[in-house]
């Protein structure tokens, strides 16, 4: 049998002390005033709302009979985000449930604005959007704003629907445009304003929340209810953007809150502050009892648990290129700990089965072997099985698009994924934290095991759990 | 073997005492109720913290006028924060919420009012939220019913799966059951502390069946069922005992510092793990496995 080195210790030990420091501590280029950031440490961490205060809002549509379409919701986020943007809120989550007809929305509220009033933020962000065709585009400035001056053509109750579509224009090739459908209310005005404008060449202007959003050039006169909006966009990402935006403002429904938190900023600093001292009084009890009951194999079984949290955490902070970064909420942290304690148990088992095998009279070399044979399928099994919840929770719990939630898509006809929230974030890390209980509770802890047992001075059984000669 | 113990010949012992415990704790839960979180069944819960001391009666004066005599005021300590807690069966709009920080802060103006936190929940979705949490917990016991069948046919995987999941209802029920006589109202804490024991409680009895079905391979075919129970147990006790410290380390100082700091959400979520965490340890060694070995005992595989 092949023998491991000595060397692959101090190997396996370099890295994991660098993936510790690194992912707890990041790495940041100084420039100057500029700051920027190479690797994402523990402080990068993106933090739920219950730890760093903020607002979690649910939207659904006043009247829930109505009927609503997923370009309704793209609406409905559209404008949302469109407000947020508006407050100087540029870090929140948004989803869509399509399945019950909702739109959550999460956004962090900054400890340094102390009049912050959330309900009221609540309020503002579910309010009906205002969307307004007006002829022309004359604005006049009143009271510090500019404001349209052209009369209203149509309003949103009188726009049907927005699309991006490809149409082929006069020079053949395909052109992106906004395809307009309007209700039937809308379609005489459109037709009068539309007949005035084009033999003017002038233009028609369509307002959201006071804001134009566009100013289309009217060539010709409208009287099917179904006008196009073309020349300005690139690509129809461009043209879908616009749809959104009118679409969001001609909802046929309005929509309220239908549940609603706030967490001010102090109560949650308080939740992270008192698990951070928990993790660390856990952590440094766990190592004494580890070296103390298991020595050698106790003491390498902290070294891959150091490995284990460090990992946990750079998948979370966004320090791997392909994870993105996560938004840790306190259930989340509570995944962490649980797989810490399956990553100390997978350490138990190899560290007991090494120990019975010296005690039976087989030398090191043999003990470390046959221990960890032995123990391989058990702790596969338990691990398995823990990863078998955690990928039921994210395909419940988790986003309808998302991957677990596809792979289950058959078992759960009668309970629709719908959105991401706090028992998401409970799966996700208990997901990660077993992947890398097998990377450092399992591989690189035996590595270790195998490795320092190559040095003379260790090769004592009292050491590995043997009786003192 | 010295320091052996006979754990099917106990077997009997073990299941009348859980059976005791759990009987005693579903009295309990009946004359007692459990209390819900609006999480679930909906309603507002807005809390104000504040300085100095808050007339009682002006506040809830002011609640009552605001949302109606069905609010409840109460003065209580969150997180280490003294605070007025305004509670209602029903949901409230915003327009009601800022009426009510308003009000609060107009009643009373030396105690400088601001809201701490606020819930408010439609009843519907809080149904929705519940049984979305059910599924879940049934398609996870499936898959595991699954696995555990496929991974332990050659010792009765069936069986084994189905007395793994007597564990595990054993310790969620235990879990449930300290929820409700602590008297913390079942929330999204709930559901994280039911998955996590979920989880733990299976693997500590997979090790063990792993072990049983390890030493059938090695032994003679003809060593009764109990003696290889009883030896798989007996070598896997340290383990799984070790185990149970540590992770009880982890959760138990966790569940010290929230009481020291009085972080009540954190309080709810530990204390109740900490018990799942000792139930899942006992009903692994003492309960599932030797129950398993009276079963097969009585029905013996074909021969094939």
């Amino acid at each position: 049998m092949k023998r491991t080195s000595k060397s692959v210790f101090f190997i396996v030990l370099v890295l994991i002390v660098a993936l510790a420091y690194t992912s707890f501590f990041g790495i940041y280029t100084q420039f100057g005033d500029r700051t920027d950031t190479v690797i994402r440490g523990a402080k990068d961490i993106r933090w739920g709302i219950d730890i760093r205060g903020g607002v979690d809002v649910t939207y659904g549509p006043v009247d829930e009979s109505v009927a609503v379409t997923e370009a309704n919701l793209q609406g409905v986020e559209t404008i949302i985000a469109e407000r947020l943007i508006g407050k100087g809120i540029t870090d929140y989550e948004m989803y869509s449930d399509v399945a019950n007809h909702q739109v959550i929305v999460r956004f962090p509220w900054s400890s340094d604005e102390k009049d912050f009033d959330p309900a009221a933020a609540i309020e503002e962000l579910g309010q009906t959007a205002q969307l307004e065709f007006r002829m022309g585009d004359a604005t006049e400035e009143k009271d510090g704003k500019t404001v349209p001056t052209g009369s209203i053509v149509l309003t949103g109750k009188d726009v049907a629907s927005a699309e991006a579509v490809f149409i082929q224009n006069d020079n053949g090739t395909q052109e992106p445009v906004v395809q307009l459908t309007l209700n039937e209310s809308g379609k005489n005005a459109f037709a009068e304003a539309t007949k005035k404008q084009s033999a003017s060449k002038g233009t028609i202007s369509i307002w959201l929340d006071g804001a134009m959003i566009s100013n289309p050039t009217v060539q010709d006169t409208i009287t099917g209810g179904i006008a196009t909006i073309s020349g300005s966009f690139e690509t129809l990402t461009d043209a879908a953007d616009l749809a959104n935006l009118i679409n969001s403002g001609s909802l046929p429904f309005a929509i309220e809150a239908k549940s609603s938190g706030t967490v001010s900023p102090t109560m949650g600093e308080k939740a992270l502050e008192a698990m951070v001292l928990a993790g660390i009084i856990a952590f440094v009890l766990i190592a004494v009892f580890m070296i103390v009951y298991y020595r050698l194999p106790g003491l390498v079984a902290v070294i891959a648990l150091i490995g284990q949290i460090a990992g946990s955490i750079a998948a979370i902070s966004g320090y791997f290129g392909v994870l993105d970064s996560f938004t840790l909420t306190l259930p989340g942290i509570a995944g962490i700990v649980l797989s810490i304690g399956i990553g100390v148990d997978a350490n138990v088992i190899t560290a007991e089965r090494v120990k019975e095998e010296i005690r039976s009279g087989k030398t090191i070399d043999n003990a470390i072997r046959l221990g960890s044979k032995n123990s391989f399928w058990s702790i596969f099994d338990g691990n398995i099985s823990v990863v078998i919840v955690a990928v039921v929770l994210m395909g419940v719990f988790g986003p309808a698009d998302g991957i677990w939630s596809m792979l289950l898509k058959p078992l759960l006809f009668w309970a629709p994924a719908s959105t991401t929230g706090s028992v998401y974030s409970f799966g996700y890390t208990l997901f990660i934290g077993v992947i890398f209980n097998f990377v450092m509770g399992v591989w690189a802890s035996r590595a270790m095991l195998r490795s320092v047992s190559r040095f003379k001075f260790l090769r004592k059984p009292w050491l590995y759990g043997g009786v003192k000669e | 073997m010295k320091n052996t113990f006979d754990f099917v010949a106990h077997r009997k012992m073990f299941a009348v005492i859980s059976a005791v415990i759990l009987g005693v704790a579903l009295i309990f839960n009946i004359i007692f109720g459990t209390a819900m979180d609006i999480t679930f069944k909906g309603g507002t819960l807005m809390r104000y913290s504040f300085e100095g001391t808050v007339d009682m009666a002006v506040a809830e004066k002011t609640a009552k006028d605001v949302l109606g005599n069905a609010a409840t005021v109460k003065q209580e300590t969150v997180n280490n924060t003294p605070v007025i807690s305004v509670s209602l069966v029903d949901e409230i709009s915003t327009d009601k919420q800022t009426e009510l920080d308003d009000a609060m802060a107009k009643a009373l103006p030396d105690n400088k009012m601001v809201q701490f936190s606020s819930n408010s929940l439609q009843a519907s979705m809080g149904k929705r939220f519940f049984a979305k949490c059910l599924v879940a917990v049934a398609l996870a016991a499936a898959f595991l019913l699954i696995y555990v069948g496929l991974r332990f046919r050659k010792i009765g995987g069936l069986s084994a799966g189905a007395f793994a999941l007597l564990a595990l209802a054993h310790d969620l029920l235990l879990v449930y059951f300290t929820f409700v006589i602590f008297r913390i109202p079942l929330n999204d804490n709930f559901v994280a502390v039911m998955l996590t024991i979920l989880g733990y409680s299976l693997n500590d009895t997979i090790v063990v069946f792993d072990r049983i079905r390890e030493n059938r391979r090695k032994l003679d075919e003809k060593t009764p069922i109990g003696d290889v129970v009883n030896m798989s147990l007996n070598q896997s006790f340290v383990r799984t005992r070790n185990t149970s410290i540590t992770t009880g380390i982890a959760v138990g100082t966790i569940a010290v510092v929230a009481l020291v700091l009085r972080m009540d959400a954190i309080i709810s979520f530990a204390v109740p793990m900490l018990f799942g965490v000792i139930s899942g340890f006992y009903s692994s060694m003492f309960l599932s496995v030797p129950l398993w070995a009276g079963w097969v005992e009585k029905h013996p595989a074909k021969k094939k």
